[in-house]
């Protein structure tokens, strides 16, 4: 079912995020287990199981947080093993965290210029040595410009204010333009954080339960917005959600976790009907009162 | 202060872009100029703020660090211990040396300024090579690398013949001025200020915010705290040898860990982030000895207590720091601005970082 979803998918271009049999284990603790995802452009896919099935670790893995024990991950086509999540986020991946992680004592503005300003010639693509002395060189350079504040720096500050509050005004929150993060109401903070994801210009943006705490309508108009992000940004989008509707909503292709372990893959409705996923994410009462599944 | 009102990163004014840069810089010279003038007459007066000046150095640099960055580092006198050993040294060897071509009095600020800079890049190597290893790690690991590297650049130079050993390094030439020291405050001042409004100073607060997003949000973290942290190291340097240059005599002494706490709960007490806060904690805490002083030979008690000044001062500020806490835990502004939390009446600048 997995092949056929990806067979699909073929024609949409290379992945942009893939993983091929990453495992990953704490101790005697498999947290994840030849975990495969491969995210193209345009793609919306969700990623679902219950609570502990390893959702955020696969986050964390993707990210660079953690280094798989196994397999690889590969971004944009460059393999990223051991690359460290700011350079792994250069290369177009960007995510959102799951218990919110704002800048708190920064303005909304700020919040999404630290993002905004962290890319760009700032970081030329690689590791090697050549990249690392023109990294260098350029953050020095840099550095010099805002000490001595030059003509040209200025440009680029005026550049960034204007590109960060036009992600405000995309995530609707350019009222809230000067308020400290953590002063802003929970479903903004939530937004807020998309802004900055946004900021850092990805290819493909990994939500971790973006609706977590909003009321039924604020989940709606996220659906709606996330759609319109993925389209307006080209993006592919990865979502981990706890939120079934949400999922069965907006998700093309969602993959589901137990264990660590990939237990289904494929379209909602496939999804949905997969005796295995109802039994693990649904459970076994589910099963009976509804007399198995199609 | 001294310092002329520097100017906010976004503020609209009639001064040219190309200029914007230069202008404080300029303005403040002339302005030094007169301070000396004025000072020229009054020795006491003259070596007092050389020390406050001193110290506000120290506070704002290392308020870089353990303020906008939220990393603890508890050993900026080893930094200063540095710079003042090193710039003291030079100063010493190139005593009778003049360049031919100027006046002897503006030849010895070239030399002067020259072993500054260079005392104050050593401290910025030392930093370096202390930062790049602790500062990969998040946590208390930079505390305690820094509080050893403080106790060992003390050790190294009570055992060190060129340094003159437990006894000191004495005969520096006396070159340094009070407009000298307060150019150098005004340049860390000015430095501290425009990264704060760069946007180096918003990831370094980013990662004093939340590292772990900050790093996800793509800021090199580690490159960003070694790189604060080496800027904080040079101006200890440079702290340290202002300081060389107008005492008679340096010692270890001068630079053991109850100095590293003292800058420590400058930067607390003005608030973490706060670099106004940084300046008048430091002055602050700097003048109160000297105002014990006056207030215990004023109530009569005939030099026994006002003697005992400097040993009563740790406990003083041990109690003002308690005080502190349980009154106000983010320091006198918090992570705010002097004009931030100035009176409504008094217009004030549109923030644009916290």
């Amino acid at each position: 079912m997995s092949a056929a979803a990806e067979e699909t998918k073929a024609e949409a271009g290379a992945p942009l995020l893939q993983a091929d049999g990453v495992s990953i284990q704490f101790g005697g603790l498999k947290a994840l287990t030849d975990f495969n995802l491969s995210v193209r452009q345009g793609d919306l896919q969700g990623l679902i199981g219950p609570n502990g099935a390893g959702k955020s670790t696969a986050f964390n893995v993707l990210t660079g947080v953690y280094q798989p024990t196994q397999g690889e991950v590969r971004v944009g086509g460059q393999r990223v093993n051991g690359w460290l999540p700011h350079q792994i986020n250069h290369l177009g991946l960007a995510r959102t965290f799951q218990n919110i992680r704002l800048f708190r004592a920064l303005t909304a503005l700020d919040n999404v210029k630290v993002a905004c300003r962290a890319q760009g010639a700032l970081h030329p693509e690689g590791v090697g040595l050549g990249a690392k002395m023109k990294g260098a060189f350029i953050n020095y350079r840099d550095w010099w410009r805002a000490l001595l504040l030059t003509p040209r720096f200025q440009q680029e500050e005026r550049e960034l204010t204007q590109q960060a509050e036009h992600l405000l005004e995309v995530m609707g929150l350019s009222h809230r333009r000067d308020e400290e993060a953590r002063n802003l109401p929970y479903g903004e903070q939530r937004r807020l954080e998309i802004a900055r994801a946004l900021g850092t210009q990805p290819k493909v943006l990994l939500l971790d339960e973006p609706a977590a705490g909003m009321n039924t309508r604020e989940k709606a108009d996220l659906m709606v917005l996330i759609r319109k992000l993925r389209d307006d940004f080209k993006l592919g989008v990865l979502v981990i959600e706890h939120d079934m509707k949400l999922v069965m909503g907006i998700c093309e292709c969602i993959t589901v976790l137990d264990h660590g372990e990939t237990i289904a893959r494929g379209a909602p409705a496939q999804v949905r009907s997969d005796r295995k996923v109802i039994e693990a994410y649904l459970g076994d009462s589910y099963l009976e009162s509804h007399g198995g599944a199609a | 202060m001294e310092t002329p009102a520097i100017p906010a990163p976004e503020a609209r004014s009639a001064v040219p872009a190309s200029l914007r840069g230069l202008l404080p810089v300029l303005l403040a010279l002339p302005v030094l100029a007169l301070f000396q003038g004025l000072m020229s007459d009054a020795p006491f007066a003259s070596y007092l703020l050389s020390v406050v000046g001193v110290n506000i150095i120290l506070a704002v640099s290392l308020n870089i660090v353990n303020g906008m960055t939220g990393q603890f580092s508890i050993g900026h006198a080893g930094f200063m211990a540095v710079g003042a050993y090193i710039s003291g040294v030079l100063s010493l060897n190139f005593k009778d040396v003049a360049l031919s071509f100027l006046p002897v009095a503006v030849s010895d600020q070239v030399f002067f300024v020259v072993s500054l800079l260079v005392g104050g890049l050593a401290a910025a190597l030392c930093g370096f090579l202390v930062g790049l290893p602790s500062l990969r790690l998040r946590g208390d690991y930079l505390a305690i690398v820094t509080l050893g590297f403080g106790e060992i650049i003390r050790v190294v130079v009570q055992n060190t013949d060129a340094f003159g050993r437990a006894l000191g390094l004495s005969g520096i030439p006396q070159t340094s001025s009070p407009a000298m020291v307060y150019f150098f405050v005004f340049l860390t001042v000015l430095v501290a200020r425009r990264i704060t409004g760069s946007s180096h100073g918003r990831s370094l607060w980013a990662i004093r915010e939340d590292e772990v997003a900050a790093e996800a949000m793509g800021v090199d973290t580690t490159g960003y705290k070694v790189r604060a942290f080496v800027i904080s190291s040079f101006f200890a340097g440079i702290a340290g040898a202002l300081f060389a240059h107008f005492v008679p005599i340096i010692n270890p002494g001068s630079f053991t860990f109850v100095k590293s706490m003292e800058i420590v709960v400058m930067v607390v007490l003005g608030g973490l982030g706060s670099t106004t806060g940084a300046i008048v904690a430091a002055t602050f805490l700097t003048l109160l000895p000297e105002g014990m002083r006056s207030l215990f030979t004023l109530l009569g008690a005939e030099g026994s207590l006002a003697q005992k000044v400097d040993q009563i001062r740790m406990p003083v500020y041990g109690l003002l720091l308690v005080a502190l806490m349980l009154a106000r835990p983010q320091g006198l502004f918090g992570t705010k601005e002097i004009w931030d939390v100035l009176p409504r009446w008094i217009p004030r600048k549109r923030r644009g970082l916290a």
